[in-house]
């Protein structure tokens, strides 16, 4: 039973399969730390930016002579056009990125695993009416709903934050969809059912309990691939205004001066650049804790 | 034979059904928009004759219709190829996207004729080496590639290029084109030169295409490199490769022939979502090529709020991946003997 294997089942499960993975694997301690500066910078960073105010967009009143200063002691990641610190935005902009990340995760997230499990639950028309909604949206990526969105409602943090969980809720119910079909068929949730428990205490204590940890660690390396959805709606323009803290947004300030002062992009990127890979670093380390058959070292035959 | 005729109907049918939802779905979200498309068609008029001139312009473009009647008719004409009337370009959307498309696709298929067999290749590399060091690096070096943002790497490519002495900016060198009469007859440059020999557009195409496909290249070469790691490194732990190494076959055979050759399937499938996807990718970089193509149709519809545009450039995307993932599942079938569609 694929969909069973390796699971856990409570926090202490999870943390226990963290522990697994950071003793056996180097590839999950690297992301870890990575995504633990993140979410320092995320939870710090406007205190510890040098220049707060320039960080949130506001250009400084001495503008014309701090405007492109390459890297030096006192910008240590240079100026951009306007005068504004590059490292204060950084800095300012983790907060930002963090939360869009984790409010488009956790929402298609719950969304989508309550449209699979239901589907997969329920049956007949409501499952198929449910699969075929999820698969309108696999079609459309969220640039595309982003632009649809943007023309109907303006720029915004709403349209990155749903444009981003109108592409994502159906990668999640139909994972949860597969996992679940493969629950309900289990003589546990029959036998349940035929005893009279609500079918609510059946999805919750049963089904959802078991779909949800392969799902949720998928999650977290989805984390990174939306943050660099997120930051190419930004970098077009569709989302954030242009002074927004965004780090796709500070890439997009030095799109026009990438020769003349490449610094005002290269630095928010490798940001962008590490966060994801810290995000995929965990998430595939753990999946690979969770799935004994990826586990064993076996010699190869030559 | 794999396919049947049957499975291929049902799909296209599903297919229908899909842009009939993404269809339904853009127009509703376009048409709750506060502007006023109608203003804007009847060009802002102001003075007496206003109100009329936007109420015909409304009617035109039948927005005085009930909702539910707008979205059939507008279903009604998607369904049948015409995508109405472009505001920005005052063209029929349908001629807009089709002439902007094949320079993204040109784009997208040279990233992958790069990404795919390279991922691979590096790939099957690591899975020989299950393990090592190597394997290590091989495994994270993927992850990266998949984690870059593409804007920001065809960014620091065209910066790199330009230092060096070769902005790679645009498709082709206008002045080129016109000195040699080039003319456009695909809308595929590499293929219109080729056809018309003519050798200099050719290279300038080529040295063109070539940077941004190499940004557009990072995500297939992550993703088929670590995915053929881990389907190849599976099937190489199996008992037909430990009775193929006994009997005393090539490793070379053994590596490709039975190994790769069953982690394909998989491959094709993953690689096939992952081109549709990937075709927003090669709009992104377009743009900071400043290639012609679909990207810029994404920029001329916000300025314009040309809402006919930005769903025509919707139901383009999704049938596009519809259209892929149908000829991945296809292939697959040809493929993998055991999928019969």
């Amino acid at each position: 039973m694929s969909a069973l294997r390796g699971r856990f089942n409570s926090a202490a499960g999870f943390l226990d399969l963290a522990r697994r993975a950071w003793r056996r694997s180097t590839r999950f301690r690297v992301g870890s730390l990575l995504v633990a500066a993140m979410v320092a910078m995320a939870v710090l960073g406007p205190y510890v930016a040098p220049y707060p105010s320039d960080g949130w967009g506001l250009v400084p009143r001495n503008a014309a002579e701090r405007a492109g200063k390459p890297p030096c002691l006192e910008f240590p990641f240079g100026t951009d056009n306007l005068g504004r610190d590059v490292l204060s935005r950084v800095l300012v902009g983790a907060r930002l990125a963090l939360l869009q990340i984790a409010l488009v995760v956790s929402v298609s997230l719950a969304l989508g695993l309550f449209v699979g499990v239901c589907a997969a639950y329920y049956r007949g028309p409501v499952e198929a009416l449910l699969n075929y909604a999820a698969e309108v949206f696999l079609a459309l990526p969220a640039m595309v709903i982003a632009l649809a969105l943007r023309l109907a409602l303006g720029q915004g943090f709403h349209v990155v934050v749903t444009s981003l969980i109108l592409s994502w809720w159906p990668w999640y119910a139909r994972s949860s969809y597969v996992y679940a079909r493969a629950v309900v068929e289990m003589e546990y949730v029959l036998l349940a059912r035929l005893a009279g428990v609500p079918d609510r205490t059946v999805l919750l204590r049963h089904v959802v309990v078991n779909v949800l940890p392969p799902v949720l660690v998928q999650a977290i390396t989805d984390l990174g691939s939306v943050l660099l959805e997120a930051s190419a709606i930004n970098f077009l323009g569709l989302g954030l205004p242009p002074d927004a803290p965004d780090w796709g947004i500070v890439v997009q300030n030095g799109f026009k001066y990438i020769v003349s002062m490449p610094w005002v992009s290269m630095f928010p990127g490798a940001f962008i650049l590490a966060t994801a890979l810290g995000f995929s670093l965990v998430g595939d380390s753990l999946r690979e804790e969770m799935d004994p058959k990826m586990r064993r070292r076996w010699k190869l035959w030559f | 034979m794999p396919l049947s005729l049957n499975y291929l109907v049902k799909r296209l049918l599903w297919s229908v059904a899909v842009l009939v939802g993404v269809v339904v779905f853009s127009y509703v979200v376009i048409i709750l928009s506060p502007g006023d498309p109608a203003v804007k068609w009847a060009g802002n008029p102001r003075g007496p004759g206003a109100a009329k001139a936007v109420e015909e312009a409304r009617r035109e473009l039948g927005l005085d219709l009930p909702l539910h009647l707008q979205v059939l008719n507008f279903l009604k004409m998607v369904l049948t190829g015409d995508l109405g009337y472009s505001i920005a370009y005052r063209q029929p959307v349908f001629a807009v996207l089709t002439r902007n498309l094949a320079a993204t696709l040109e784009l997208l298929f040279a990233a992958y004729l790069i990404g795919v067999p390279l991922g691979s290749l590096l790939g099957v590399a690591a899975a020989m080496r299950r393990g090592g060091s190597v394997d290590g690096l091989l495994q994270t070096l993927g992850l990266a590639l998949a984690s870059t943002p593409t804007f920001w790497l065809g960014m620091a490519v065209f910066a790199v290029l330009f230092s060096a002495g070769f902005p790679a900016y645009g498709r082709v060198s206008t002045g080129l084109a016109l000195a040699t009469g080039f003319q456009a007859i695909t809308g595929f440059y590499l293929l219109d030169a080729l056809l018309q020999l003519n050798a200099p557009v050719f290279f300038d195409a080529l040295a063109r295409l070539l940077p941004p496909a190499l940004a557009v290249a990072a995500y297939p070469t992550g993703l088929c490199l670590r995915l053929s790691r881990a389907l190849v490194a599976d099937a190489l732990l199996e008992e037909y490769v430990r009775a193929a190494v006994a009997w005393g076959v090539k490793r070379r055979v053994v590596v490709w022939k039975y190994a790769f050759r069953a982690a394909l399937p998989g491959l094709v499938q993953v690689a096939g979502t992952a081109f549709a996807y990937s075709l927003i990718d090669a709009m992104v970089v377009e743009y900071v090529f400043g290639r012609e193509g679909l990207g810029r149709l994404l920029f001329d519809a916000i300025a314009f709020s040309d809402f006919k545009l930005a769903v025509g450039l919707l139901v383009l995307v999704a049938a596009f991946y519809l259209a892929v993932n149908t000829l991945a599942d296809v292939a697959q079938a040809l493929i993998d003997p055991r999928v019969r569609l």
